[in-house]
């Protein structure tokens, strides 16, 4: 059965209320599907992940699925001791985010702005206000968190899983097998 | 407006006739022309914000997407949406940035104003003196007010100057006022330059009136640390930033030789200015003669985030609040645990009765007898006295009174516990996400290091315990669980030095501007740590290994002082204190920030010889492209960091902060995919030329302590700086990437400019990368590059952002 990602679907920090416009959380194949769909996904991770690694080797094999990773922070380390580093960019979430926002910015590889991005392992607060910047100043862009919070400025989100590794891991998973299917 | 110095009441600032007058006097006295702008108005330097957000584009992270100020509202502005009186989204986050730059600012002002009053009516009018070493005083009053201070009473005029600027810049946020978001953003940036001029006033008074160290390297090295506090004694904390109360507890105390029954221990940045009473050249006569190195007997209880740690911990008999960062709940904290309260400031007064005009004996019998938890007593030097006098007896009260051992017992600590439901809302409201609920259950099961490891992680914010459905007191656990770090929790701190001499300037300077002393880096601000304390001492020990000049202040040069090295030595036992490169330096108390971006104004007039006077954004100009300084407020929580860094940015000095720093909303961030925004104008000729992105970002939020230390390396680069300087640069931006990254960064390239840049470690592979990867042409016989780099080497390049510095026009 697959993981009930819609439930909790409350912010992690109680007083995250931006207003009006709240995410909605998913269940895990509409989120594969629209990753899936994406003509210009982006994976953005964060430095959480190595508290959680065994999110590398998820982050790699949704890399290797084509969708290039923006590994922000120091997470770029994690890719090197893994050996994959194929469509692994350096980039902090800063100035990543920053570069998002502007439409005729062309994107870490020079062929264009994104038309999805995709947020995990990144400090709650610093990921929900990038997720803020987007969803006033450049609505284009698709905003989707596959991590273990309820992230309220995004698009689409899951509910909070923090709780629960196990059953997040496993909606990772059924996110990683639709966008393969 | 008060009256200025010898002639006619002030109007209005922005008379030129009133400034005429001053003008005529000064110029008598002080060999230096006015410059184009002395005591600037709102829109003075308007021109210069905007060539810095050309630059830097302005980027909001709404934390609100919604607006509440007037009966229009609430408006919904998500998006392109306006609210009802027209705003949008970016002009509204403006307006919010513009408030917070308000408050922190004129918190600061505030601040320099009482002590202001207080200083003359104590002390009478005195010289600036601040020694044979320092001539330039005041650089950045000069600067903004194109005057040179002679006695405090010059302050006054400054002060007024500031006040006007506030009231019309808070006037900009009322509805139906401004309604553009770089406006808003120019106010900002004026907001906080007017910072610090009003944290520069304010230290400046108290240095010289309390005898402060004044570029002392050599300042005394002091007690930190809750286990320094003698529990022996009465322990009298004194809490926040005016020291004007707390150094009348001093100086009763020692008059009455009472330090044999009492000890005084400062939290925050009134702990800093404490210690810092009677230590300077010997000047005002009345502290050097019967207060000399007094501040030696104070302690440093502590940073902004022990202050609750330090509640639980039973550290205190009696506390006195000034102005400033004090938490509200003090009161009501205080007072459960018996701890009578002074408040001394009309700031904060929590609600308490004014006994300003009682006895001290009556004063003092309420408290120890408990029939008020707390007094307002306005009158410093009778505060200072009931304060003392009540610590002392209310101690053996306090014990009779509450149970022997101050902790949780053994059976409650188990008790609470084991009651914990493992429900997870504590964690909800953590700000560093500690996992509480593992650490609590790991406590219920007897293994109590979760809670030792993360004591450090806390920054004491309360908000579990009101999540809590089981009402576990978690602050409490954590108080039981590190007793006996809390009793033993004793290091050591250099007192604040105060401000940068002129001869540690001619020693630096040109190293700083040719980039051979690879950066000044300042560590600032406050207890809001992403990840603990020990990520103070780690930032400041990796920069002034690396031969960076560190500067810290306020809260984080008190966090960085928790740690030791294996032989058990402080970063302040194991470093000088000098402005020098592998030294560091403690500048004192939040004001004294004013101090680091002052000391760019000072390497721009002592090295270059340029005229600081009423000429801002000349020495903005220097500072952005010749000086490499870069900021860190890696526990930045308060408004008054929103407008230290912003007053910073309007100096052209870049800032890092923490990931909680995006409830600033507001950053500054280069485009480096935008080479047009990289022009800048050569002063010789007016020519102009694409520089690398040197400095490129003006506000940066980094993640992790990994990512902010890279930025800080790199924010360090500038467009002067020469080859040799480059390399030095460039080397340690590579090595910290490779060090905490495992490879080198990404746009090592962009800041080649020739061969002789190249660190020589890496110089080989470097240029085959730069052919192979990136299609430079190099000629391998001579080992050069061809083409490639944004711009060649020059080394007589004289950059500037400004036109009227150019020397001959084309
Ligand atoms: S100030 Fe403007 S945006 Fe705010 S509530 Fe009033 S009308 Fe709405
Ligand atoms: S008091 Fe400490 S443990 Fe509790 S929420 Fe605040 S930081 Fe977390
Ligand atoms: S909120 Fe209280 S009961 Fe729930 S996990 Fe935290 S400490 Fe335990």
């Amino acid at each position: 059965m697959a993981v009930d990602t819609t439930k909790n679907a409350v912010p992690f920090e109680m007083a995250q209320i931006p207003g009006p416009e709240m995410a909605k959380a998913y269940n895990t194949a509409v989120i594969g599907a629209i990753l899936k769909k994406a003509k210009r996904p982006l994976l953005v991770v964060g430095a959480e992940l190595f508290e959680d690694p065994v999110m590398f080797d998820k982050a790699i094999e949704i890399g290797k699925t084509g969708v290039p990773i923006a590994a922000t922070a120091h997470t770029i380390k994690g890719f090197i001791e893994r050996g994959y580093t194929e469509n692994v960019h350096m980039i902090g979430l800063h100035p990543l985010t920053s570069y998002l926002r502007f439409k005729d910015w062309q994107g870490l590889d020079g062929k264009g702005q994104y038309d999805v991005v995709i947020f995990t392992g990144i400090f709650y607060k610093f990921a929900s206000a990038m997720f803020s910047t987007l969803k006033n100043f450049n609505r284009d862009i698709k905003r989707v968190s596959i991590d273990r919070y309820y992230h309220v400025n995004a698009d689409m989100t899951f509910g909070n899983l923090a709780f629960n590794p196990d059953q997040y891991h496993e909606a990772v998973d059924e996110v990683i097998a639709k966008l393969k299917a | 407006m008060e009256k200025m110095e010898g002639s006619f009441a002030v109007e209005d600032m922005q008379n030129v006739q009133i400034n005429i007058g001053a003008i005529v006097k000064e110029v008598e006295e002080w060999d230096q022309p006015m410059g184009p702008f002395p005591y600037p108005s709102i829109a003075t330097l308007r021109d210069w914000d905007f060539k810095i957000m050309q630059r830097y584009k302005i980027m909001y992270s709404p934390i609100c997407d919604r607006c509440t100020l007037c009966t229009y509202g609430p408006c919904d502005l998500t998006g392109d949406k306006r609210g009802a009186c027209g705003i949008d989204q970016a002009a509204q986050q403006g307006r919010i940035v513009l408030i917070a730059c308000l408050m922190g600012a004129t918190a600061h002002c505030a601040h320099g104003r009482h002590l202001y009053h207080w200083c003359l009516e104590k002390f009478g009018d005195l010289p600036i003196n601040m020694g044979d070493e320092i001539l330039v005083d005041a650089p950045i009053t000069r600067t903004i007010a194109g005057i040179k201070p002679k006695t405090l009473k010059d302050f006054g005029p400054v002060l007024s100057y500031f006040e006007e600027q506030v009231s019309q810049l808070l006037a900009c946020t009322h509805t139906g006022q401004e309604g553009n978001y770089m406006d808003f953003e120019s106010k900002a940036l004026h907001a906080s330059m007017l910072d610090h001029l009003g944290m520069e006033v304010s230290d400046i008074i108290q240095m010289i009136a309390y005898d402060m160290p004044r570029g002392d390297e050599n300042a005394p090295i002091v007690e930190c640390g809750m286990g320094t506090l003698d529990k022996s004694k009465a322990i009298l904390i004194t809490y926040g930033h005016n020291l004007a109360a707390s150094s009348e507890a001093m100086f009763y105390t020692e008059d009455n030789n009472l330090w044999d029954k009492v000890d005084i221990g400062g939290v925050c940045c009134t702990a800093h200015d404490n210690t810092r009473i009677g230590e300077g050249l010997g000047y005002p006569k009345e502290i050097s003669e019967k207060y000399k190195d007094i501040g030696t007997k104070a302690k440093v209880a502590g940073a902004i985030g022990w202050w609750r740690k330090m509640v639980r911990g039973d550290v205190m008999d009696c506390v006195m609040v000034d102005e400033q960062c004090v938490w509200t709940d003090a009161l009501a904290e205080c007072s459960k645990l018996k701890v009578p309260i002074i408040a001394t400031s009309e700031k904060i007064m929590l609600g308490l009765p004014d006994r300003t005009n009682d006895p001290v004996e009556e004063i003092v019998d309420d408290l120890v007898s408990f029939r008020m938890p707390g007094v307002a007593v306005l009158d410093p030097a009778k505060a200072g006295e009931v304060g003392v006098r009540t610590a002392i007896a209310v101690k053996p009260r306090r014990s009779e009174i509450r149970e022997a051992d101050p902790f949780l017992s053994e059976e409650d600590f188990k008790k609470y516990a084991e009651s914990c439901t493992y429900c997870h809302s504590c964690q909800f409201v953590c700000p560093p996400h500690i996992k509480i609920g593992d650490v609590v259950r790991a406590a219920a099961e007897g293994n109590y290091e979760p809670l030792s490891t993360t004591y450090e992680v806390c920054v004491g914010c309360r908000r579990c315990e009101q999540a809590c459905p089981q009402d576990i007191p978690i602050l409490s656990l954590y108080a039981f669980a590190n007793r006996d770090y809390i009793r033993n929790q004793k290091f050591k701190m250099r007192a604040g030095r105060g401000p940068v001499k002129d001869t540690e300037i001619r020693r630096v300077g040109a190293p700083i501007v040719l980039g051979t002393i690879p950066g000044i880096i300042a560590l600032v601000g406050c207890g809001n740590y992403p990840n603990g304390t020990k990520e103070a001492y780690d930032m400041a020990k990796e920069f002034v290994d690396r031969g960076f000049i560190v500067a810290a202040s306020g809260c984080m040069a008190m966090d960085m002082s928790l740690y030791t090295d294996e032989e058990g030595k402080t970063i302040w036992e194991q470093y000088p204190g000098a402005v020098d490169g592998r030294n560091i330096c403690n500048m004192g108390s939040c004001v004294a920030n004013a101090h680091i971006s002052g000391a760019t104004i000072k390497i721009a007039t002592i090295f270059a010889g340029r005229n600081e006077r009423a000429n801002f954004d000349d020495m903005a100009d220097y500072t952005l492209s010749k000086i490499g300084a870069c900021g860190v407020a890696w526990g930045a929580y308060s408004q008054k960091a929103a407008s230290i860094a912003t007053g910073c940015n309007r100096m052209g000095i870049p800032v890092v902060v923490q990931p909680h720093s995006v409830m600033y909303r507001r950053s500054y961030v280069g485009r480096t995919d935008k080479k047009e925004d990289w022009e800048i104008i050569d002063a010789r000729d007016g020519s102009k030329v694409y520089c690398e992105p040197a400095p490129e970002h003006m506000l940066y939020i980094a993640e992790t302590k990994e990512e902010a230390m890279l930025m800080m390396a790199k924010l360090c680069f500038r467009p002067s700086d020469n080859s040799q300087g480059r390399m030095i640069k460039l080397t340690h931006y590579c090595d910290i990437s490779m060090k905490y990254f495992g490879c080198m960064p990404p746009d090592w390239h962009v800041y080649v400019r020739h061969a002789s840049d190249l660190p020589l470690k890496w110089k080989e592979d470097m240029m085959k990368e730069l052919e192979a990867k990136h299609g430079w042409e190099i000629d391998w016989k001579r080992k050069a590059i061809v083409s490639g780099p944004i711009r060649k080497m020059d080394v007589s390049f004289d950059p500037t952002n400004i036109e009227r510095k150019i020397r001959v026009k084309k």
